[in-house]
């Protein structure tokens, strides 16, 4: 036993001594173009992206108008139909919590926070007396808040329409409707204004390795949104995964109950996009973080972390492609497939949290608030 | 024993100063223990673990539950995943508590956090022992228990009365062992000690330069060290002098490992790793500081195995005595520490002694068919000596 503590701490001490330093193998002098890699971000991805969206939510703004005007099931399921093609281009630009989008005290907060406070969308359509701009309704408002007014108001589409037109609060539906629709609307005009016009070439421009620079902002913004935004909103909640049950009304798009598998694709698709740099019109790819880890000969347990990451990535994807299109019925009916899921996720957290921004010499600038 | 690791610390900090060319401030540094487990800062202990001692004592109250027959399912199941202000304890301060047991089961970051699906394993599988508890064991207090029948043995020579489920296994022995394993030596080992853990984020540059936590006197390098101290000796009345024995858990097994003379000094080898670990993240020598968390999960790691093996013997031999409640007992408690091998370490490694899967496999060959009223002396024997051997101790030298 002693022997074995004594030769055990040999070993160790040995090894203490033989490594250099404790940064991924390669070693390479860090000489990559940063700016190449903000430029293939910005002109290939981000900014076509936001132009993607932002005409797919003024679509949506004219489909939420015309069913204000004129309830009925067809202007009803216009809506619904613009709506799930909105969310699905959102996917592509909740990561991007940078300039405008951050500066505006989290876009995404006014975008996509779920679920809903269903009493405070009732009480604000009672009482016409809300304001979409107060942090208490940022749960009230963005796409949950119109899975709710579109889908969940009732429990079947002649209910939901009766709520818009002979409802004694029909008025109060529809002026919150609207509003909901503007506020997302004015925002994201906003961050796609200032990406076109100041932001993109000082974007671009930061080319610095300080905490404030746009990689490392972005690197930050794009792990914090992988390990919150896709793993922990999309999945693990709803699994249980930091609660003692499951909890299968957490999922995304739950009033719709047909989506959130749908919506999830696309989050992990947009991530492993920007992870590849891959356009987004066209099958093109640039400068990106896997250029940057083969730039930098990046391994990791003798294999390309590049390689590890998209492997893992396509491991989630096979995962979440074998479940239900409604995660909460996946998650009442086996959540095991759920948090399995959810386990695939996570393991790249650490590729990316630890492993990536080690060799990209950046800090990681929040971490998990869960100890005693 | 002492005198070695006292020797290989010193050694080890000599050693470790020729790897000078990494980026901490004082790689030269000597690191040196402190007498006893006293940090402080500018005149304040930087020492503070009672999220751990909150647990420990929500663990012993709900070990006594388990043997209240008049606790319902509900009742015990409040008390494993209690929520911040339900009356599930008599005290009031426990009841007040955002904690519970059962969140942090299972729950480290090296092993399980992108394996959540074995985690919601093990938190159901002791769910349901739970619930057999109230369901099928308090109802039949009054019933002796015999072959496929839950009840009460007592114990020969008028000696305590034991409450078995219809395998023989008592429930609360099996559940209080798991969470030696589940609860305080994972978060121990695999979180709490955890490069992962100690330094994620920016722990490493803000240790180096003493920036602290908001309105805090430690950094967060420290507080996760003291967090780890918290789950051994969180329940001490004295925790920077710790004299073992203090609850139901950890520190009491720690304690009769090394009261056998075939483990003495197993208890100082862990305390002064935690001290001189301690010391070595105020010196900011993080080489030091992970060679002692390795001589404490070897340590830790080894009290549950001498356990496990300790009251499979213990079991076998009380069979062949004819003691079936002493045995069963004894096998009870032996069944829980196998359980709690899967959270076990191999130092400088990723990996426990034994697998989830191994340690499934074990609990599935004790409880197959009847369970503990026909398992054989042969199975304990050969259970005892797979434990042993990876461990490199004798079945022998653990079963006294």
């Amino acid at each position: 036993m002693i022997k074995k503590i004594v030769l055990f701490l040999g070993l160790a001490l040995i090894v203490s001594c033989s490594t250099s330093d404790d940064s991924p193998s390669g070693g390479t002098t860090d000489d990559f173009d940063r700016a190449a890699l903000l430029t293939n971000l910005a002109d290939n991805i981000i900014i076509p992206s936001y132009q993607d969206f932002g005409p797919k939510l003024s679509t949506l703004k004219g489909a939420i108008e015309s069913f204000v005007a004129t309830p009925n099931q067809s202007t009803l399921n216009t809506a619904r139909t613009n709506w799930l093609t909105a969310y699905k281009a959102w996917q592509h630009v909740e990561m991007f919590n940078i300039g405008k989008a951050e500066a505006l005290n989290q876009y995404y907060y006014f975008m996509n926070i779920y679920p809903v406070t269903v009493s405070d969308i009732e009480t604000g359509v009672n009482t016409g007396s809300y304001d979409l701009n107060s942090s208490n309704y940022h749960d009230a408002q963005g796409f949950p808040a119109l899975d709710y007014l579109l889908y969940g108001v009732a429990s079947d589409d002649a209910g939901i329409l009766s709520k818009y037109a002979s409802d004694a609060n029909a008025q109060g539906y529809k002026d919150y409707l609207t509003a909901v629709i503007d506020q997302m609307d004015s925002l994201t005009q906003q961050v796609i204004t200032d990406w076109t016009t100041v932001y993109r070439n000082q974007f671009v421009n930061s080319t610095q390795n300080t905490a404030t620079s746009s990689l490392n902002k972005f690197v930050n913004d794009y792990i914090f949104y992988y390990e919150k935004g896709l793993r922990a909103n999309k999945f693990g909640i709803p699994a249980g995964v930091f609660s003692t049950a499951p909890l299968p009304e957490k999922v995304e798009a739950y009033y719709n109950q047909e989506v959130s598998k749908a919506l999830s694709l696309e989050a992990l698709n947009a991530v492993q996009n920007v992870f590849n740099g891959k356009a987004f019109n066209s099958s093109a790819t640039g400068a990106s973080f896997k250029t940057y880890l083969e730039h930098l000969n990046t391994n990791r347990g003798g294999q390309n972390l590049s390689t590890i990451i998209n492997d893992q990535f396509n491991l989630a994807r096979t995962k979440i492609e074998g479940l239900n299109s409604s995660f909460s019925q996946q998650v009442t009916a086996d959540n095991s497939k759920m948090t399995d899921t959810y386990d695939v996720l996570q393991m790249a957290v650490v590729y990316l949290k630890v492993d990536m921004v080690q060799a990209f010499n950046i800090s990681v600038d929040y971490v998990d608030a869960d100890g005693d | 024993m002492r005198k070695i690791l006292l020797g290989i610390a010193i050694t080890s900090t000599l050693f470790t100063s020729c790897s000078n060319d990494d980026d901490s401030n004082n790689q030269n540094t000597q690191v040196e223990a402190p007498l006893t487990y006293q940090f402080a800062r500018g005149g304040n202990s930087t020492v503070n673990f009672e999220g751990q001692t909150t647990r420990i004592q929500m663990a012993m109250a709900f070990s006594s539950a388990l043997n209240d027959n008049t606790k319902t399912a509900a009742d015990l199941q409040g008390m494993f995943s209690h929520m911040e202000g339900e009356n599930n304890f008599s005290d009031a301060e426990l009841n007040a508590s955002g904690k519970n047991i059962r969140s942090k089961v299972a729950a480290s970051k090296d092993y399980f956090s992108a394996n959540t699906t074995v985690s919601n394993d093990i938190k159901n599988l002791m769910d349901s022992w739970i619930e057999q508890q109230a369901t099928t064991v308090f109802v039949n207090k009054d019933v002796t228990a015999t072959t496929g029948t839950a009840g009460k043995l007592q114990q020969a020579g008028g000696g305590s009365i034991r409450y078995v489920n219809a395998k023989g296994l008592e429930l609360n022995q099996a559940i209080s062992k798991t969470l030696i394993g589940a609860l305080m030596t994972d978060q121990m080992l695999n979180n709490y000690l955890s490069t992962s853990v100690l330094d994620e984020g920016s722990n490493i540059d803000n240790n180096n330069k003493d920036v602290v936590e908001n309105g805090k006197p430690y950094t967060t390098m420290e507080h996760k060290w003291d967090e780890a101290y918290g789950y051994l000796y969180g329940n001490e009345d004295n925790p920077e002098s710790p004299v073992l024995d203090a609850d139901s858990f950890l520190n009491t097994y720690l304690n009769q490992v090394d009261a056998d003379p075939d483990f003495a000094g197993t208890a100082s080898a862990v305390y002064d790793a935690l001290k001189l670990g301690r010391a070595a993240i105020v010196a900011k020598n993080y080489d030091v500081r992970d060679a002692q968390v390795a001589i404490i999960r070897e340590n830790i790691s080894l009290v549950i195995a001498v356990r496990a093996v300790h009251y499979l013997q213990g079991g076998k031999e009380e069979l062949a005595a004819g003691d079936t409640a002493r045995a069963f007992h004894e096998l009870s408690e032996g069944l829980g520490f196998i359980n709690s091998l899967q959270f076990t370490r191999q130092p400088n490694t990723d990996a426990p002694y034994f697998t989830h899967e191994e340690v499934t496999g074990f609990m599935a060959k004790l409880m197959e068919s009847n369970g503990f009223w026909d398992v054989t002396p042969e199975t304990l024997d050969s259970m005892s000596a797979a434990i042993a051997a990876k461990f490199g101790f004798t079945v022998a030298a653990a079963a006294d």
